[in-house]
């Protein structure tokens, strides 16, 4: 790919210094949006805007700093990934609620070879399992922060949203080093 | 049970490997082979097609790929034509349809042809469609593919019942050795003693290059007869007895336990539950090698070993010829190489060969009378199992 490797600053400093472009009329000095700039379906990352998806506050709650997901008001389930309708009881009454920004890896592994297109400049990688503090939910993510063979099952890991490097946000889990 | 048999009578397979054809060259190729291995295959006798095929899109460019197979192997079905589409598990979805289709009276004699074309030039790209199984918004961003998510099964297993790399590789080696036995296993001729995989670069650690399955070009196709036709066809017919699938999660934070999995003891009882047979019964099986790993935890989790006891299991050749019963004779994934669309029907096809003698003597289970063939998808988020009795129909 021609794209630029993506920038690793946290996405609310990123937030501050340049606005993210939410479907409103676009500054001329900002490189162009994702659907003119690359083909969709050659990238993982998802078009996270209002226009595209009924999820878009998960990426406006990330962008903020905030990890959250959706909460069934009728049966009370937290859900993940966020949805619009409860698996369990099919209402489509759902609420966000913040989750957790430390949990502890439960699995972990890298990726040495074999990354997808976008990716490869990225190798070697780290992905793990991470069961989050206070709530059953056991999120898969990239693992920064320490190189793999660093890392242990049950290490304490925290939440980091990050900007994609196009207008995107995203999160990930830092170690301490 | 069903009211009528069904049962595969024959089939072929192409050279499986890094292939120089196209999808729809691999499709004629294997569609010639069939006419060749089937003499009293007629092409008007054919009913029905069902189409194996994981990823045409991405791999191929191409949808609509079921009339695309039919044209190319010289097929006109007149009944039922469609392609079926679970990933790593796209072929057994083929014959479990063929096999409902059957049994219902909507199809007398069906083709379930697998076929997948996965060497591209961009091994990225490649990647990337191996990528899109996963959940694409959510684990996708994150780099998710299976050799990694594998990998963490692995860990978990290594931690919890205390596994070795050792016996991992023994999956390895017993798995390619009988690829030697089989002309089109894509590692046919090649040798990968204990001490070489224990050797080859780690891809997702704890994985080695060994214990991972390949990006193959391959097709392979069954020909399924009701009870009343099998024997025009064949005198050893492979009786579809039984067959259980289950599916329990998508995104990977809902697995649960990885190294339990409790889908394919669902998918299991269902299958033995139909058949009236348990796992000691089996002579051999075909299991999803897709890493060495995979197979120790189907040993388990089918109740061919205790649970966690996996390991011990192959490295003490209960897996073997001479063993309890053999799994994977024919190459397994890691040995043959697995063709999304096309590895369930090549599970079924040495299952088919297996009953009627025609395997060489290395890989012959003795005598087999019963045979499971599971496949799993994804990051094992759905099992599905099909067991066949050379006995009968019921």
């Amino acid at each position: 790919m021609s794209d630029s490797p993506r920038p690793r600053r946290p996405a609310a400093q990123l937030a501050r210094e340049e606005p993210v472009a939410t479907g409103s009329a676009r500054d001329p000095a900002r490189p162009a949006p994702l659907r003119e700039k690359r083909p969709f379906l050659l990238d993982f990352f998802p078009l996270e805007t209002e226009k595209d998806t009924r999820l878009a506050r998960f990426y406006e709650n990330l962008r903020a700093g905030r990890l959250t997901t959706t909460r069934c008001r009728q049966d009370g389930s937290i859900l993940w990934p966020p949805r619009t309708a409860c698996p369990r009881c099919h209402a489509e009454e759902l609420e966000w609620v913040d989750l957790p920004d430390h949990g502890r890896l439960y699995a972990f592994s890298a990726v040495l070879a074999g990354a997808p297109l976008g990716m490869e400049e990225e190798v070697p990688f780290s992905v793990g399992l991470v069961d989050l503090d206070g709530v059953a939910l056991r999120l898969f993510g990239r693992i920064e922060g320490k190189p793999w063979n660093a890392l242990h099952v049950g290490e304490a890991v925290r939440v980091e949203p990050y900007d994609v490097g196009d207008g995107r946000v995203f999160y990930r889990f830092r170690a301490q080093p | 049970m069903t009211a009528r048999g069904v049962a595969i009578v024959g089939g072929a397979s192409v050279k499986w490997g890094v292939r120089p054809s196209t999808w729809s060259e691999l499709a004629q190729e294997v569609g010639a082979a069939l006419f060749r291995a089937l003499p009293e295959l007629r092409s008007e006798d054919v009913d029905s097609l069902f189409v194996g095929a994981a990823e045409p899109e991405r791999f191929a460019f191409q949808s609509h790929v079921a009339p695309l197979a039919a044209e190319q192997m010289g097929l006109r079905p007149t009944r039922i034509l469609q392609r079926t589409e679970l990933a790593c598990a796209s072929g057994q979805s083929a014959i479990r349809s063929a096999y409902a289709a059957i049994a219902a009276g909507l199809s007398d004699l069906a083709v379930a042809v697998g076929v997948e074309k996965m060497n591209l030039p961009s091994m990225a790209e490649a990647n990337s469609a191996m990528g899109c199984v996963m959940d694409r918004p959510w684990d996708g961003p994150h780099g998710a593919t299976a050799p990694p998510f594998f990998a963490m099964v692995a860990q978990r297993h290594m931690l919890e019942h205390g596994t070795t790399e050792e016996q991992l590789a023994a999956v390895s080696e017993k798995n390619h050795r009988f690829a030697n036995t089989n002309p089109n296993a894509q590692f046919y001729e090649k040798t990968f003693p204990r001490e070489k995989l224990l050797r080859l670069p780690v891809i997702a650690p704890p994985l080695r290059l060994g214990d991972c399955s390949s990006m193959t070009d391959g097709a392979a196709a069954v020909v399924l007869a009701s009870e009343e036709n099998a024997r025009r066809y064949s005198a050893t017919p492979a009786w579809i007895r039984g067959t259980g699938q289950y599916s329990d999660f998508h995104n990977l934070a809902n697995a649960g336990s990885l190294t339990e999995w409790v889908g394919l003891k669902h998918a299991a009882r269902e299958a033995f539950g139909r058949a009236g047979i348990g796992p000691k019964d089996l002579d051999l099986a075909e299991v999803h090698d897709c890493f060495t790993i995979s197979e120790i935890i189907e040993y388990e989790s089918l109740g061919l070993c205790p649970e966690g006891a996996g390991g011990a299991f192959v490295a003490d050749g209960r897996a073997d010829v001479g063993g309890d019963l053999v799994v994977n004779p024919r190459g397994g994934l890691l040995g043959c190489g697995h063709p999304l669309g096309a590895t369930g029907i090549g599970q079924a096809l040495e299952v088919f060969q297996q009953f009627s003698r025609t395997v060489p003597a290395a890989r012959q289970a003795p005598d087999p009378e019963w045979a499971l063939v599971h496949n799993l998808s994804g990051s094992a988020n759905v099992h599905s199992v099909m067991i066949y009795g050379a006995g009968g129909p019921r």
